[in-house]
C-alpha cells in the first residue's frame, strides 16, 4: 500500500519492563493505515488499544519496532517528535478533563498556538473547529467550566481538530453520554473526515457505530491484532468475533440468523437502512425459505 | 517518571515485625527513642545498638534500607561530631594554637552519632514494616484519649487515610493530562525557567479541577452510605494485641532495664 498514512513495523510495548510488575501491554503490531480510511479500533478493556494509539502520535516510544507517519519513521529525530503530534491529532477519552483555559476560545486556541502559527491564523482555524463541533460564537467567551458535560466534550475535541490533524484519533469519544450527545459527536466526526479527507481512527466499544461509520475495522485481542480489514468483511467473521468475546451489530446477527434459517439474505448487513432493503426485496420475492 | 516516586517507604514482607499490632510498634518506637536518651555511656548504648541489630534481622529487610535511610541525614550526622569534637571542653587530648579537643568531646560526639543513626534507624523500620494506612489507624487508637479534650482524632486521622489513598490516583491523573496536553503541543521540556513554569499551568489546573470533583464525589459516597464520622463507628479490621506483642513489648522493657542496670553499676570508663 503506497499511500498508508500510518505504518506500524513490529510494534511491541512492555510496561515496567524488569520488574515484577512487567506487563507486555501490545505486541509485534503490523498495520498499515490508508489515507482517508475510518477505522473503527475495537477490542476489550485491556487489549492495548489505548496503548497502541498512543504509539501513532509519539507519546509512547515503542520498547521495540517503528511507527512510520506518512513514510517518516517518527522517532529518528526525537527533538522533532511534536510535528507528529499536530499531525496526528489524538482525543482522549473524557477529554473534557483537560481544558484549563479561562474561555472556550483560548483552550481550542492552545493546540494552534502550540504550533507556532500566527495569531489571525489561530482565529481563523478556531473559529474553524468551533464551527466543525458546533459551538456558536456565544459559546467561545464562556469559561470552559460553565458548560454541561456533552458541550465540554465537544470543546475538547474542537481543541484537537484546530490543529487540522491529517490523521484523527478518538478514544471512545462518546463514553458517558447521552444517545444525542453521543449522535452528535459522531456526526461530526463523520462530517469532520468527509470535508477534509483526513484518516480517522475511532477507538469504541459499540459495534453498531463502527458498522455505521468504519471504513475499516481493527481488531485488537490480548495485546495482538486480531483481524484488520474492510467492516463488511470483517463482521463477516461472526463466529470468529464470538470466540475473542466480542459481538457483531446487532441486525448483521438478526441476518446471519435468518441466513441460517434459509433466508436468502445478503451475508453482511451493518446497518438498519441496509436491513430495511434486504427485507423489502425478500419480501417482493414472496418471502419464502430456500431450503 | 512520576511512578518513580513511592510514597513512605512501606516494604512488604511477613516477618514478625511486620506482624506486630501498629499500636505496639508505636509505643515501643517512642519508648527506644526515649531508651537512647536515658542511655549515658557507651555500653549501655551500645546495648541500645543492639536492640536495634536485632530488631532489622527479625524483619529480614535488606540491610542496605538502613543504609539508605541514613544517607540523608549523614550531614548532620558529621556536622553533630564535629560540633561536640571541638566544642566540648574538657581535659585536652590535643592541643594546637587555638584548637583543643578533649577526651570529653570525642567520646560525646561517638555517643551523639551512634544515638542519632539508631534513632532515625528505629524510625525507619516502622515505616518500612508498617503500611501507611495501618499507621494511621493505630495513631488514631492511640490518640483516642485526646478526644475527651476534643482533639477530633477521627476525623484527623480520616483525613490521613484519604490523602494517602488518593496519591496514587493524583499521580495517574496527572500522566492522564500531561499526556493530553502534550498530544495538543505542549512542550514540557524546552525553555527557560519560567517558561518551564508556564508550561505547568495546562496541567495544575485540570488536576486541580480533577482533585476537587474528586473530593466532592467522595464526599458524597461516603455520605450515602451513612458515614457520620467516628462515634459509634466499628472497623473491619479489629486490631488485638497478640503473644508477639506482649513479648517484644517484654524485650524493650528488658533492655530498657538492662540499660539502666549498666548505666548505674556499669563500668565507669566511657562515661559522659
Amino acid at each position: 500500500m503506497a499511500d498508508a498514512i500510518i505504518r506500524t513495523e513490529n510494534l511491541s510495548y512492555v510496561y515496567s519492563e524488569g520488574t515484577p510488575y512487567e506487563h507486555r501491554a501490545i505486541d509485534n503490531v503490523n498495520i498499515e493505515i490508508e489515507k482517508g480510511s475510518f477505522v473503527g479500533l475495537i477490542g476489550h478493556t485491556g487489549s492495548g488499544k489505548s496503548t497502541l494509539i498512543q504509539h501513532l502520535n509519539g507519546l509512547i516510544k515503542p520498547t521495540s519496532g517503528k511507527v512510520f507517519v506518512d513514510g517518516e519513521d517518527i522517532w529518528e529525530k526525537p527533538k522533532e517528535i511534536r510535528k507528529f503530534r499536530f499531525k496526528v491529532g489524538l482525543v482522549f477519552q473524557y477529554p473534557e478533563h483537560q481544558l484549563f483555559e479561562e474561555t472556550v476560545r483560548k483552550d481550542i486556541a492552545f493546540g494552534p498556538k502550540n504550533m507556532g502559527l500566527s495569531d489571525a491564523e489561530v482565529e481563523e482555524r478556531v473559529l474553524e473547529a468551533a464551527k466543525h463541533t458546533g459551538l456558536t460564537a456565544d459559546y467561545l467567551e464562556k469559561s470552559p467550566f460553565e458548560l454541561s458535560g456533552g458541550e465540554k466534550r465537544r470543546v475538547a475535541i474542537a481543541g484537537v481538530l484546530a490543529m487540522k490533524p491529517e490523521v484523527l484519533i478518538l478514544d471512545e469519544p462518546t463514553a458517558g453520554l447521552d444517545p444525542k450527545g453521543r449522535e452528535f459527536i459522531l456526526s461530526e466526526i463523520k462530517a469532520y473526515h468527509e470535508s477534509t479527507g483526513a484518516t480517522v481512527i475511532l477507538v469504541s466499544h459499540s459495534m453498531e457505530d463502527v458498522a455505521r461509520f468504519a471504513s475499516h475495522v481493527l481488531i485488537m485481542n490480548h495485546s495482538k491484532v486480531a483481524m484488520y480489514g474492510k467492516t463488511r468483511e470483517i463482521f463477516k467473521r461472526v463466529d470468529e468475533l464470538c470466540e475473542i468475546g466480542l459481538e457483531v451489530p446487532q441486525i448483521s446477527r438478526v441476518f446471519a440468523k435468518l441466513r441460517e434459517k434459509g433466508y436468502n439474505v445478503p451475508e453482511s448487513v451493518l446497518t438498519v437502512s441496509e436491513a430495511k432493503e434486504a427485507v423489502l426485496n425478500l419480501l417482493k420475492k414472496g418471502g419464502e425459505a430456500d431450503a | 517518571m512520576l511512578k518513580d516516586i513511592t510514597f513512605g517507604q512501606y516494604f512488604p514482607g511477613d516477618s514478625i515485625i511486620h506482624r506486630l499490632d501498629p499500636r505496639m510498634k508505636l509505643i515501643l518506637i517512642v519508648a527506644y527513642i526515649v531508651l537512647l536518651f536515658v542511655a549515658d555511656g557507651l555500653f549501655s548504648l551500645l546495648i541500645g545498638a543492639g536492640m536495634g541489630v536485632i530488631f532489622y534481622a527479625l524483619s529480614k529487610l535488606p540491610w542496605k534500607l538502613v543504609i539508605k535511610c541514613i544517607k540523608p541525614i549523614m550531614p548532620i550526622i558529621i556536622f553533630t561530631a564535629v560540633l561536640n569534637v571541638f566544642f566540648v571542653e574538657g581535659e585536652p587530648l590535643f592541643e594546637w594554637k587555638f584548637i583543643s579537643i578533649s577526651e570529653k568531646g570525642v567520646l560525646t560526639a561517638m555517643l551523639m552519632c551512634i544515638r542519632i543513626i539508631c534513632l532515625i534507624a528505629g524510625s525507619s523500620l516502622l515505616t518500612y514494616t508498617t503500611t501507611p494506612i495501618a499507621l494511621t489507624d493505630g495513631l488514631e487508637r492511640l490518640m483516642k484519649p485526646l478526644q475527651k479534650i476534643k482533639v477530633p482524632v477521627h476525623e484527623l486521622s480520616m483525613m490521613m487515610t484519604i490523602a494517602l489513598r488518593f496519591i496514587p490516583t493524583l499521580i495517574d491523573e496527572t500522566q492522564k493530562i500531561m499526556a493530553a496536553q502534550k498530544a495538543r503541543g505542549a512542550d514540557m521540556e524546552s525553555g527557560n525557567v519560567i517558561e518551564k513554569a508556564k508550561a505547568l499551568i495546562p496541567i495544575l489546573i485540570p488536576l486541580f479541577v480533577s482533585a476537587f470533583r474528586r473530593a466532592d464525589e467522595l464526599a458524597l459516597a461516603m455520605e450515602c452510605r451513612c458515614y457520620h464520622g467516628g462515634e459509634g463507628r466499628t472497623r473491619m479490621k479489629q486490631l488485638k494485641l497478640s503473644g508477639k506483642d506482649f513479648g517484644a513489648a517484654l524485650f524493650v522493657t528488658l533492655g530498657f532495664a538492662a540499660i539502666i542496670l549498666m548505666n548505674m553499676f556499669g563500668p565507669e570508663v566511657f562515661r559522659l
